[in-house]
């Protein structure tokens, strides 16, 4: 039983950090059925404007108050890297071929990924690290440090903060998209672009603002990464974009809960194999393997995912 | 770059002064590679001496007498020839060339100072082309007044364009120095594009519609000589088979992006499945199999067990949207590492020694023939990587045949009617799903068939050779030649080997590169370098030019 609640803990903690991610995928597609496969990237860019405001300004103060501005700095680089990508690369390319936005986004994702890898240490006027090995990421007060155990399962501080996120961003989205006049649009365009735009939504400011929300969420998920990890790297966010889109696909794409749920789902999933699954197919070296074989199951028994939303099919 | 205009009226005021002007430029362009370059006689090939044009200035030369001809084309313009278009390519691509090679002459010898008379004389050139090419007022070509050679003519320009081909790529991979390098592919770049710019590449197309037989025969023939022009060395022809591999599987690739239009970002495993199968299967000491039948047998076996996963991962997903197929696969080509990463008697069985995979596969013998041992034809060595060149060149026509021949049949018009318009395809009674299921398998079979050859040729397999970015490479080889053409995917295959090969002072920013050129791509040429006309015509829609053109090549076809 103790195995069981430790697991429980370990996998609503991936859960809600493949959550945070995933609505960023959701959302997105949501409104242009595209597959943002750079995503990912936003999430590992997060990270490193979290850990580059920590370098510049806080250099060695590990303090609380420190946090909210390291998270501000990974929302500023993740909303900056996806409001230019999607003004400089995808919108252009809203009336192509599908394909088309398919495979810049893989190109996007490369070349965010090395661009960081290559510059990060080498950018005038500040003394980064070199990024092409991990960086160690600065371990703040009450948030990591001694783990708790609340009968005989241990809990990371980490991934407390790691939750907590979850729910705060789950209940500002909830208040954004039904609350806001913004998310309302967001509503509105999602359900039928050309009737929103007669009555006069900006469906290209919507657009804008669905990229800026994801990429919100995935900062938080990158400071929580590098929390919890203790150091982050360039190549952080492909599987965890990877993961965060199964969880997407899981939990209904194009549905926001769809996402959390998934990301939840996708996380007890792979801790639970970790533990559960017997002999040698067990252990956190399949883990991986689990969690995709779960969404080509999912493809084959549910494609609209476990909250079912409409399968937009503009194929 | 079609940004840069002048006014209608300005240019048809200075329509007159254009030839002239084409024709100056050029002349300065040829004399320049006569002056001296530099002071500092150690650089890029000797060019500081004059009077005695060597490498860069040879280049320089090239662009100018290109120039003039499109210069006295323009005075004299044939019908179906736009000579304005094709000076504005080659005037760019030329500055740009200069801007490289001043540039380059500059950092090496700390200095601007450093250069001499010639490169200012050849960039004054440059821009006079590039002027010229720009005022010269847009004429519409008339594809109906292409001149009708004999076809023994037409078959000469083609072997002599072959012939130019042989050469130039022998030529290419003679250079060793990186910048000299990148200089001549730059000016290859200019001169095809200043050539292609005037609309004579649709009269090739119209040539080679017209001589399918003589062309597929030379090009063969240029292929299957290239092992001879290298005297026995074996540095060049292992880059070769590298590009032959990477060509082959890029094909197969295609089959299923270009053709069948399904985005399918794990190809890599298939190919991955092939080489591991080919590994077992082989007489290495490190083999986990006991059962090692022939080469011929474990071809077979690999390319057969490629197109059951290619089956069982298309079954489930290629039901649901194509977005899903492309993540699917990802996924898909990430459990294949992983699995073969873990298969290591520690975690499931012993069947691939896990990350150290397998290595000390042995060369191939086959029909007693020795692929790793040095056999000489005709006075010429060919060592162990020509033999396998060979073997590849082989496999990579089995691949274009399949690749062609499903594309003119039944299936391939099924193909491209699922690509264009699912729904519209389905209501037509076009089987999409079985269609769609066939490209995925076939293309799976060609990749595991290569995969067992790239496994003897490279002599070991190891999960890391299978990563993600091998298949975005693939991918990036497919977007760059042309989805949906065999040419555009060869052209895009030997650029994306080669370059890094050759430009080692890049090599670390070879997948910032790569990422780009996607984009790139996408943006301003989603067809491709080389691409299939009726693919373009459905990337730019409102084309007249390019309709009337598709449409004259399909009167000939049909001829």
């Amino acid at each position: 039983m103790d195995a069981f609640a430790q697991q429980l803990v370990n996998g609503l903690t991936l859960g809600s950090l493949y959550a945070l991610i995933a609505v960023g995928y959701t959302v997105v597609y949501g409104i242009v059925q595209l597959i943002n496969f750079a995503h990912g990237e936003i999430f590992m860019i997060g990270a490193f404007g979290a850990l580059s405001v920590w370098l510049i300004f806080f250099q060695g103060n590990t303090a609380l108050w420190v946090l909210p501005f390291m998270i501000i700095g990974a929302i500023l680089a993740s909303v900056t890297t996806a409001v230019l990508m999607e003004r400089i690369a995808y919108r252009p390319l809203r009336n192509a071929p599908r394909l088309a936005p398919l495979i810049t986004a893989i190109g996007i994702s490369v070349f965010l990924q090395e661009a960081v890898r290559l510059f990060y240490g080498r950018m005038p006027f500040f003394d980064f690290p070199d990024a092409k090995q991990r960086v160690p990421f600065p371990q703040i007060a009450v948030v990591t440090g001694p783990a708790f155990e609340v009968a005989g399962v241990t809990i990371q501080r980490s991934a407390i903060f790691t939750i907590g996120c979850l729910l705060m961003s789950a209940a500002g989205l909830w208040f954004f998209v039904n609350r806001t006049k913004t998310g309302r649009g967001m509503q509105a365009v999602s359900q039928d672009p050309d009737t929103a735009r007669l009555m006069g939504i900006n469906v290209d400011r919507i657009i804008v603002v669905a990229f800026a929300v994801g990429a919100t969420l995935a900062a938080v998920a990158g400071v929580a990464q590098g929390l919890q990890v203790t150091n982050i790297n360039f190549r952080m966010g492909f599987l965890a974009g990877l993961k965060a889109f199964t969880a997407a696909v899981l939990g209904g794409i194009g549905n926001v809960w769809g996402a959390v749920v998934g990301g939840l789902t996708l996380g007890l999933v792979e801790a639970m194999a970790v533990q559960f699954i017997p002999g040698t197919f067990g252990g956190s070296p399949w883990k991986d393997v689990w969690a995709f074989g779960l969404l080509i199951l999912v493809l084959v028994f549910r494609p609209q995912g476990i909250l079912g939303a409409k399968v937009v099919d503009r194929a | 770059m079609s940004k840069i205009r002048f006014s209608d009226e300005a240019r048809t005021k200075h329509a007159s002064k254009c030839p002239p002007l084409a024709i100056v430029g050029g002349a300065l362009m040829i004399i320049s590679g006569l002056l001296s370059w530099s002071f500092d006689n150690r650089i890029l090939g000797d060019i500081s001496i004059r009077l005695y044009p060597a490498g860069i200035q040879l280049y320089a030369m090239m662009f100018g007498i290109l120039g003039v001809i499109l210069g006295v084309l323009l005075l004299r313009r044939p019908p179906w020839m736009s000579p304005a278009r094709g000076l504005r390519i080659l005037g760019i691509t030329a500055i740009v060339f200069l801007v490289w090679v001043l540039g380059s002459i500059a950092i090496k010898t700390s200095g601007l100072i450093n250069l001499n008379e010639g490169g200012w004389v050849a960039l004054v050139g440059a821009a006079l082309i590039t002027l010229a090419g720009t005022l010269s007022p847009d004429v519409t070509i008339d594809v109906r007044k292409w001149p009708r050679l004999s076809s023994a003519l037409e078959i000469v320009i083609i072997v002599v364009l072959m012939a130019v081909l042989l050469f130039v790529v022998a030529y290419t991979l003679d250079i060793q120095d990186g910048v000299i390098f990148a200089s001549f592919l730059l000016a290859i770049i200019g001169m095809v594009g200043g050539l292609l710019g005037t609309g004579f590449g649709g009269y090739l197309g119209f040539i080679s519609a017209n001589n399918r037989r003589p062309l597929m025969l030379s090009a063969l023939l240029v292929a299957f000589l290239f092992p001879f022009t290298q005297n026995g060395s074996d540095a060049n022809m292992s880059i070769a088979t590298q590009i032959l591999i990477f060509a082959a599987t890029a094909l197969g690739l295609n089959i299923v992006v270009g053709l069948a239009g399904l985005l399918d970002l794990g190809y890599i495993a298939f190919l991955g499945t092939g080489a591991y199968v080919g590994a077992m299967l082989s007489n290495s000491a490190f083999s986990t199999v006991g059962w090692h039948p022939p080469f011929v047998v474990v071809m077979l076996v690999g390319a057969a067990t490629a197109a059951t996963f290619g089956l069982i991962i298309g079954t489930p997903t290629l039901r649901v949207s194509g977005d899903y197929l492309a993540i699917v696969t990802l996924g898909f080509g990430e459990i294949f590492r992983l699995a073969m990463f873990n298969l290591d008697g520690n975690n499931g069985p012993d069947l691939t020694n896990g990350p150290n995979g397998i290595p000390a596969i042995p060369d191939l013998k086959l029909f007693g023939f020795d692929f790793g041992a040095e056999h000489v034809i005709a006075g010429i060595p060919l060592g162990r990587f020509s033999n396998y060149y060979f073997l590849l060149l082989l496999l990579l026509m089995f691949v274009m045949l399949v690749f062609v021949r499903l594309n003119d049949s039944r299936i391939g018009r099924g193909w491209v009617a699922i690509r264009e318009d699912e729904r519209a395809a389905e209501a037509m009674g076009v089987n999409v799903f079985g269609l769609k299921l066939l490209a995925f398998a076939v293309g799976a079979f060609l990749a595991g068939l290569t995969g067992t050859i790239k496994a003897h040729q490279d002599t070991s397999v190891s999960p890391d050779q299978f990563i993600f970015l091998e298949s975005a490479f693939l991918l990036a080889a497919v977007v760059l030649g042309g989805m949906g053409t065999v040419m555009g995917v060869l052209v895009g295959a030997t650029i994306l080997k080669l370059l890094p090969e050759k430009l080692r002072e890049v090599n670390d920013y070879r997948l910032l590169m790569f990422g780009l050129l996607l984009v790139v791509m996408m943006r301003f040429r989603p067809e491709g370098l080389v691409p299939n006309k009726g693919r373009q015509l459905e990337f730019h829609e409102d084309d007249t030019e390019l309709v009337e053109l598709v449409q004259a090549v399909h009167l000939q076809e049909a001829k």
